[in-house]
């Protein structure tokens, strides 16, 4: 399976230029090394672990002693004054979210929320933002989880806009610098890489339980697509169009507000919508350190004692996300100054449309108080009806004499894990770990070139040096064979949603369900179905990963300059050679960040899989905050970490290498 | 002139108006202070403790008149919110040691308050079926040799199936000490590993397990618990301390659950203090039944707790201190 993952490494590249011999193509050198690695497998003796003598063994004691320090002077009656400024920031969020809610709940109630956000949405991104507004509240009530819904959405307006401040300034800088590209990148990475798992308790430590940590829990890992991505635009600018500009004397601010930015539109909006995303795929664990938790209480809670509801807490979520996502596409689009074309009398309307907007509201504020409806909605609800339909669901999937159980999805696991991720997990385990260090190395060298290669080779060896070589391998893996089909998945959809309109239209609600969804919501249901221990998270990894790939591949081939396409229509080109030979190759950029964002979000649900039987790294992590064993969490997040870090400098390094070799 | 005077009399209005506005709410915060105020409990991801936090809460609102928030953090970031004063108690914990060391008997910010009334206790257990075929089961011994009878897809030589990461385990020292062919896979969390285990009885296969009492599903699962061998001095159940392999060999304790409550909330002198360190089930089996009503029938919580306290008064009033 390891060759799979690396030869579709390898293969997005080879269809551009490679002129080597077929006995020297990188995917028959991959195979080298592994067959070199089997017959290290089969002749040599299977017990050489990783040595103690290399591992540093009080690492863990040392971290949770610098938790406790940490603890004791956060709680201490005079904290100094990192603490003291801290907590400020801290009491000034809780209060911004809880005011927010407020507002939402108790001062305009449930008629002017629902009006306030309709009509504010009508007016800056016209009927059909306002119609998705309206409907997405009305979901709230019949769901019946409507106060549980502000909540949530009080403190995700938050987080998404502090993310978006930070984050596209930052993209911005990234994106015009190469100095600090290389600075922010491993931050970038280790902020979306470390399990939230992992650092919960320092969070709590500094920020607090309540809004205030949910948010700074959240904007950990929604501000990296929100850099990332910026920076892709900025960088995926005509560098013909800069030239243009400087050429004409413009100043380099200038550059930026007229030339980059507005060129860099798409990918922005694209930066927008994977913020929200990102920020609510975390609903569920920042409700954990949260005193008002939200839609997560009923998704943690109620996969112990009433699935159904965790289950329509999900789907409030996800209801909530393409809701604000669909709304800030229409203002963002409605606002773009191409397209926007008003004369003297359509502002003189829209101002009238504005007070009216806000008239109709404060009366139906006024109203909701003399007639003194609730803060939430509760009068009537759809909830026992659909409690109903998803438990009736719930046990067919739990019945193991169905036809589904029987006669497909038991003996597909079986098979899965008997022929695939076993033997792949006892030939990476039991290999000497010096081989398979050496054996992925020399992969990473023959892939892309001598700096990812000494990564790959310290980073493997960091994961021995703290103690983790063998859970390490187990989720390798796992990792790998959930890559490989989460990164096929995502690129052939990907290439099909850009060439298909009615593709693009399929795929981009289901990417919007899977990004957001709870993977716990969707996942026990899968427990139930495979009941073999690493199905259910590889099944939670593979869908968790792919639509990013798929969203990144289409932005990219879509984006091709059109000169160079219709220059090779004009040379007779069919439709799948102009593919093949002119798309493809042009978005490679956004292929690889796919890719490689393919491989982040695979080792984000590490600990999500451990939970459901993946066990290894995941596993540990999830130990390390149940049962307060902070050093053991960190320790296994340091592994994946160091697996993330390995995997990304050596797809990177393929496309730098690839840049330099044919522009 | 006038129009000074105007403002004037405005501002003299507002004035009163506001320390009006004081006076009353001063008032009314002094009335709830003197009655129960505001209570916190933190609700824990299993449906036993789901049980105890609404149980509590109907007491709490019905007979003292306060008002219960119920807050649902992680068991291990709640110590810090304890801590602050931000959660007021706990009413089910599972042996933190090491939190209350840290928090209990170093900083002295939350107070354990002694036993809930239910002993936990955790071990390996097989489904009651499975002695039909294999009597000897019921000890360790008797798995020697018939490890295989316990094969499943990752583990064909026989399977152990692991606890949530979350508990106190140490199956993998102890197979080894007891020199047992099983492999240790670990299953994930509680509900993970409900699932599989409702599905594996469901088609009655075989399967050993890590599981503990209480809990709810054991009413339907009809577990039997492998006799291991007994305790001794020095006997260790955490896997993750340093100890050989001999220390291992040996069954697992059982324990009270504890009561943690925030040393604030303990000095606050509210009623519910003394209510809630009174809180105590009669036994296991009493809050089994509310967790059956809440998980088993979907009961909303608010009402298997009513339909508890209304049926079980006698307890009830010994927890008011009547």
């Amino acid at each position: 399976m390891a060759t799979t993952a690396a030869s579709t490494i390898a293969a997005a590249p080879a269809a551009a230029v490679d002129h080597r011999p077929w006995w020297r193509s990188r995917a028959t050198l991959v195979g080298v090394v592994i067959a070199a690695m089997v017959v290290c497998h089969l002749t040599m003796s299977r017990t050489q672990t990783w040595p103690g003598s290399l591992t540093w063994h009080s690492l863990t004691q040392y971290l949770d002693n610098i938790q406790n320090w940490l603890s004791a002077e956060s709680d201490k009656a005079n904290p100094n004054i990192v603490y003291r400024v801290i907590h400020g920031i801290s009491n000034a969020l809780d209060a911004l979210v809880r005011w927010l809610y407020h507002l939402l709940s108790s001062w305009l109630r449930w008629p002017a929320t629902t009006l306030l956000g309709g009509l504010l949405a009508w007016r800056f991104g016209g009927r059909r933002a306002g119609a998705i507004m309206v409907a997405s509240f009305a979901s709230f009530a019949a769901l019946g989880l409507w106060d549980e819904s502000m909540q949530t959405l009080a403190l995700m307006l938050v987080a998404v806009a502090l993310s978006l401040l930070a984050g596209v300034p930052l993209g911005i800088w990234m994106g015009r610098s190469e100095r600090f590209e290389r600075l922010i990148t491993p931050v970038l990475d280790a902020a979306q890489i470390i399990p939230a798992f992992a650092y919960l308790m320092p969070v709590v430590i500094f920020f607090s339980v309540g809004p205030a940590a949910a948010v700074i829990t959240t904007m950990i890992y929604s501000v990296p697509p929100a850099v990332r991505i910026t920076a892709l635009g900025i960088r995926s600018v005509p560098a013909n169009s800069v030239e243009a500009a400087n050429a004409l004397g413009a100043t380099p601010r200038q550059v930026l507000w007229k030339v980059q930015l507005p060129l860099a539109r798409r990918l922005l909006l694209l930066s927008v919508n994977q913020t929200i995303l990102f920020a609510l795929s975390m609903v569920v664990i920042a409700g954990l350190i949260n005193t008002e938790g939200g839609l997560g209480a009923p998704v943690t809670n109620g996969l112990n004692s009433n699935p159904a509801l965790a289950i329509l807490a999900g789907a409030a979520i996800v209801v909530m996300a393409i809701g604000l996502d669909r709304v800030t596409e229409a203002i963002a689009l409605r606002t773009d100054p191409t397209q926007r074309r008003l004369d003297r009398t359509d502002g003189q309307r829209e101002q009238l449309l504005t007070v009216a907007a806000l008239g109709v509201v404060a009366g139906a504020c006024v109203l909701g108080h003399v007639f003194s409806a609730g803060s939430a909605w509760s009068r009537w609800t759809a909830q026992d009806w659909l409690l109903a339909r998803v438990q009736s669901v719930l046990d067919y999937v739990q019945k193991p004499s169905t036809f589904l159980f029987r006669d497909i999805t038991n003996p597909l696991g079986n098979f899965l894990v008997a022929h695939l991720l076993q033997p792949l997990d006892t030939f990476l385990a039991q290999t000497p770990w010096f081989v398979t260090l050496v054996a992925l190395t020399a992969i990473a060298f023959i892939l892309s070139g001598i700096r990812p290669a000494a990564t790959t080779a310290a980073m493997f060896a960091l994961i021995g040096v703290v103690g983790e070589w063998q859970d390490a391998m187990d989720t390798f893996s796992q990792v790998l064979v959930a890559t490989a089909i989460a990164v096929i998945l995502g690129i052939v959809l990907g290439v099909l949603a850009a060439e298909s309109a009615w593709v693009s239209r399929v795929t981009r609600p289901v990417n919007d369900v899977l990004q957001t969804l709870p993977q716990l919501v969707y996942v026990i249901p899968f427990v139930y179905v495979f009941p073999i221990s690493y199905v259910p998270g590889l099944i939670a990894s593979v869908l968790y990963a792919f639509p990013v790939v798929v969203r990144l591949v289409e932005r990219g081939v879509r984006d091709v300059a059109p000169p160079a396409v219709e220059a090779a229509e004009s040379f007779g080109a069919t439709r799948l050679q102009l593919l093949l030979k002119v798309k493809i190759p042009l978005a490679r950029d956004a292929i690889m960040l796919g890719i490689n964002q393919g491989i982040i979000m695979v080792l984000a649900v590490v600990v999500i899989a451990g939970l459901v039987g993946s066990g290894a790294l995941g596993y540990a992590v999830a130990a390390g905050l149940q049962r307060g064993e902070f050093g053991i969490g960190v320790v296994a997040s340091i592994a994946i970490l160091a697996m993330g870090i390995a995997l990304d400098r050596v797809t990177r390094g393929n496309r730098n290498a690839g840049k330099g070799g044919h522009t | 002139m006038r129009g000074k005077r105007l403002y004037g009399a405005v501002g003299l209005l507002a004035a009163a108006a506001a320390i009006g506005v004081l006076v009353v709410a001063s008032t009314a915060t002094a009335r709830t202070k003197a009655g129960c105020g505001t209570v916190t409990l933190n609700e824990q991801a299993w449906t036993g403790s789901t049980a105890n936090t609404y149980v509590a809460k109907y007491v709490l609102e019905h007979y003292l008149g306060c008002s219960v928030k119920v807050t649902d953090i992680a068991e291990i970031p709640v110590y810090q919110a304890m801590a602050q004063g931000k959660v007021d108690a706990v009413l089910e914990d599972w042996q933190h040691v090491a939190q209350y060391k840290q928090f209990a008997q170093k900083q002295h910010s939350v107070v354990l308050e002694g036993s809930n009334g239910l002993t936990g206790h955790i071990g390996w257990f097989i489904p009651r079926y499975l002695l039909k075929k294999y009597p000897e089961f019921k000890t360790w011994q008797g798995l020697k040799g018939h490890e295989k009878v316990f094969s499943s897809p990752e583990a064909p030589d026989g399977m152990f199936l692991g606890g949530d990461p979350s508990y106190e385990q140490k199956d993998t020292q102890l197979i080894q000490a007891l020199g047992l062919n099983l492999k240790h896979v670990t299953v994930g969390a509680e509900t993970a590993e409900v699932a599989r285990i409702s599905q594996l009885i469901a088609q009655k296969k075989p399967v050993i397990l890590y599981w503990w009492t209480p809990e709810f599903h054991n009413a339907t699962f009809d577990l039997v618990e492998v006799k291991l061998p007994p305790r001794f001095k020095g006997c260790q159940d955490d896997g993750t301390v340093k100890a050989p392999l001999k220390d291992f060999r040996c069954a697992y304790s059982s324990y009270p659950l504890e009561k943690v409550f925030s040393s604030k909330f303990v000095k606050s002198g509210s009623p519910a203090v003394a209510v809630l360190k009174r809180f105590k089930w009669p036994s296991n089996s009493d809050q089994n039944t509310v967790s059956e009503w809440i998980a088993g029938d979907h009961m909303d919580p608010q009402k298997a707790a009513e339909k508890y306290v209304k049926s079980h008064m006698s307890v009830v009033n010994k927890w008011l201190g009547k």
